[in-house]
């Protein structure tokens, strides 16, 4: 049979060219324009490495939630997860070493990943409400186990993976590398990234087609704890510290906003983890220009609202352009 | 089948590798910091001012300092907004590294969470002063409030209005234990009520830092201790949700608060408040540059130096005098009538 080729009209190439090109168009917006503005404060190959390796905080977290918005879910309890995980990982490494102490993070954020997949699987608690209250639970429980103190990190290994360098670049920028790349062959080479887009388009004929969709959504949570439990690693490696208040806070809602503005969307069934990166990166180099240009925080905030609803407003032209033709 | 499993190889591979370049990565030895360079010409010096956030008249106020002493000392000035992130905190601090900035002076959000900035900043050969709220890692110097003697004050202002210990109960609305700094105002507040043999019977933590915060707290603390019959709590918008919760509740229970922010001392003048232990944020954020000063200008050496700040105790007797004393260095009308 011949291949089938598809001629797209000039209206679809546009939408197609704003799909591929457009956060990165956004990108090089935000960073020309404060490049010019405030020419050696901004545009220096420091200041731009310092960016980029701040990015990994959100842009690791928000694999995961890539993922889990698209199965059509929600994880808010992220921010806490990070705490929680942190303030373990943290205590063991006092007693046990920096590599221990990293191991626990991780595997404590995933458990608690895990524990979120099961109440929204077997228990059927919408995912919203179920990581609603674990947000209070998890925090709480950093609380009660630290007494409220902060927990400090001071093993090298540990510090050297959120400050150390590697080949001129901070380490932070090969870790979120790594683990963008490990991502992407899960989404695109392996069965499960099928699996997720089918349970987030419909969860009744994925389920019809043979794929089990329970065990899908318990691994999307597993995995979310994962990549949060990386970013609790650096998270406290750069602050030298995990704090059970402040660890974390906000988190969930600087993850959000970096996949929402990624193009993934919130009813499921599409998403990119290019764009999440991406997003991640417009966020972090708009913060830090705004900040040097010493606007004001209220407008920062109105600023970052405006860039959301314009990236997520392309998103909606380039699927009118493409006659929703994919 | 087997694809899998070689990504699955590549992937550990790589996982590997990472972790060996990260201890191989690791310095060994034992932490240094770089001493600063040789003197300057002040024109050259630039000031860096990382602020965990501008909303608050406190750090509206030692921004002012900074900012006024810069300019009487002829340094070039910047400043970068935390805006209550410890995250943005690091970042802030490594962004005026890489600005190459002469010296910074931080107030930081979560001074536990700032060690390895500080450090990267002394590697890089900047020094770093505190502005009050605490320290970690290799600073020069903290300029802070003597939060320990300001408690004790409240005590004894407290203590004055209610003569028999044995008949008074007080509560304590304290602050989270990563600010250490802070935490002394209470540590000071017990100490003295110790001495004086008074009782405090309720010592809660104000979860959310904020006057909402403070209303909150005062309502389990009245109901943990009914019979309270004064309270210390030591950050000033806390004292006057606490003291706005007492007044609806038709009580007359004394509040004592921290800071002398403006809207403590609108309380006082309304009645509300009792009083306050009024920092001196401008004065803090002054010194800090003017310590900055003796380092990068006159060659001096300070190594993790805490230099202490006067606090004064106002009540409504001195509240005009102290008020205008107050616009008169730091310009800021809202402690006007």
């Amino acid at each position: 049979m011949d291949d089938i080729k598809i001629v797209l009209t000039p209206k679809q190439k546009a939408g197609s060219w704003l799909g591929s090109f457009g956060l990165i168009a956004i990108l090089l917006i935000i960073f020309g324009f404060f490049s010019l503005t405030l020419r050696g404060t901004y545009f220096n190959w420091g200041n731009i490495k310092n960016m980029v390796s701040f990015s990994s905080y959100v842009g690791i977290g928000a694999i995961g939630m890539t993922f889990c918005i698209m199965t059509g879910n929600f994880d808010i309890s992220i921010g806490s997860m990070l705490a929680l995980a942190g303030v373990l990982g943290a205590s063991a490494a006092l007693k046990l070493g920096g590599i221990v102490g990293v191991i626990v993070t991780i595997v404590v954020a995933a458990l608690l990943g895990l524990l979120n997949g099961l109440f929204v699987t077997k228990l059927k608690i919408p995912a919203f409400i179920t990581t609603l209250g674990m947000l209070f639970i998890f925090r709480a429980l950093a609380y009660i186990y630290t007494n409220n103190n902060p927990q400090y990190i001071t093993d090298r290994f540990w510090i050297f993976l959120g400050n150390g360098s590697f080949l001129g670049l901070p380490f932070p920028i090969f870790i979120m590398g790594l683990c963008y790349l490990i991502a992407f062959f899960m989404l695109r080479k392996a069965p499960f990234g099928r699996y997720i887009l089918a349970v987030g388009t419909n969860s009744r004929a994925a389920s019809l087609s043979g794929i089990n969709v329970e065990n899908v959504k318990i691994l999307v949570f597993t995995l979310i704890g994962v990549f949060v439990g990386v970013s609790a690693v650096l998270n406290g490696s750069m602050l030298g510290a995990a704090n059970p208040g402040m660890m974390g806070d906000g988190y969930e809602f600087q993850v959000i906003t970096a996949v929402v503005l990624g193009g993934t969307a919130l009813a499921g069934g599409s998403g990119s983890l290019g764009g999440t990166l991406l997003a991640a990166l417009i966020v972090v180099f708009l913060k830090t220009g705004m900040s040097n240009a010493q606007v004001n925080s209220y407008w920062q905030q109105v600023a970052t609202g405006v860039v959301l609803i314009v990236a997520v407003s392309l998103n909606k032209l380039k699927f009118w352009l493409l006659g929703q033709a994919q | 089948m087997k694809k899998y499993l070689r990504i699955s190889v590549f992937a550990v591979l790589i996982l590997a590798l990472v972790v060996t370049f990260a201890i191989a990565g690791c310095k060994t030895g034992t932490e240094s910091v770089k001493a600063t360079a040789k003197t300057m010409k002040a024109a050259d010096v630039t000031i860096g001012f990382s602020v965990w956030t501008m909303e608050f008249t406190f750090f509206q106020n030692v921004e002012k300092g900074v900012k006024d002493a810069c300019a009487a000392l002829g340094f070039k000035y910047t400043m970068l907004d935390q805006k209550s992130d410890a995250t943005q905190m690091v970042q802030d601090m490594n962004t005026l590294v890489n600005q190459k900035v002469s010296g910074i002076v931080s107030t930081p959000v979560d001074p536990g969470a700032m060690g390895p900035a500080v450090q990267k900043a002394r590697d890089a050969g900047i020094p770093v002063v505190c502005a009050d709220i605490g320290k970690s890692g290799p600073v020069n110097a903290l300029i802070v409030s003597d939060n320990f003697k300001g408690g004790g004050l409240a005590a004894e202002f407290l203590a004055n209005l209610f003569p028999d210990p044995a008949a008074t109960i007080f509560g304590l609305g304290n602050c989270k234990p990563q600010w250490t700094y802070a935490r002394q105002r209470g540590e000071g507040f017990k100490a003295k009520a110790d001495e004086l043999t008074y009782n405090i019977q309720s010592d809660i933590i104000v979860q959310n830092p904020s006057a909402e915060g403070g209303y909150d707290t005062m309502q389990q603390m009245m109901s943990a201790a009914p019979d309270i019959k004064g309270a210390f709590f030591v950050s000033g918008r806390e004292a006057v949700g606490a003291a706005n919760y007492v007044k609806s509740q038709n009580k007359d229970i004394k509040i004592v608060g921290y800071n002398g922010d403006p809207e403590e001392f609108i309380a006082i003048r309304d009645g509300i408040l009792s009083a306050t232990i009024l920092q001196q944020p401008y004065v803090i954020g002054y010194k800090a540059v003017e310590t900055l000063k003796e380092i990068l200008v006159d060659g001096k050496s300070y190594e993790n130096v805490e230099i202490p700040a006067e606090v004064k105790l106002v009540t409504p007797e001195n509240l005009d005098q102290i008020a205008k004393e107050v616009m008169d260095s730091t310009g800021n009308s809202a402690f006007g009538e």
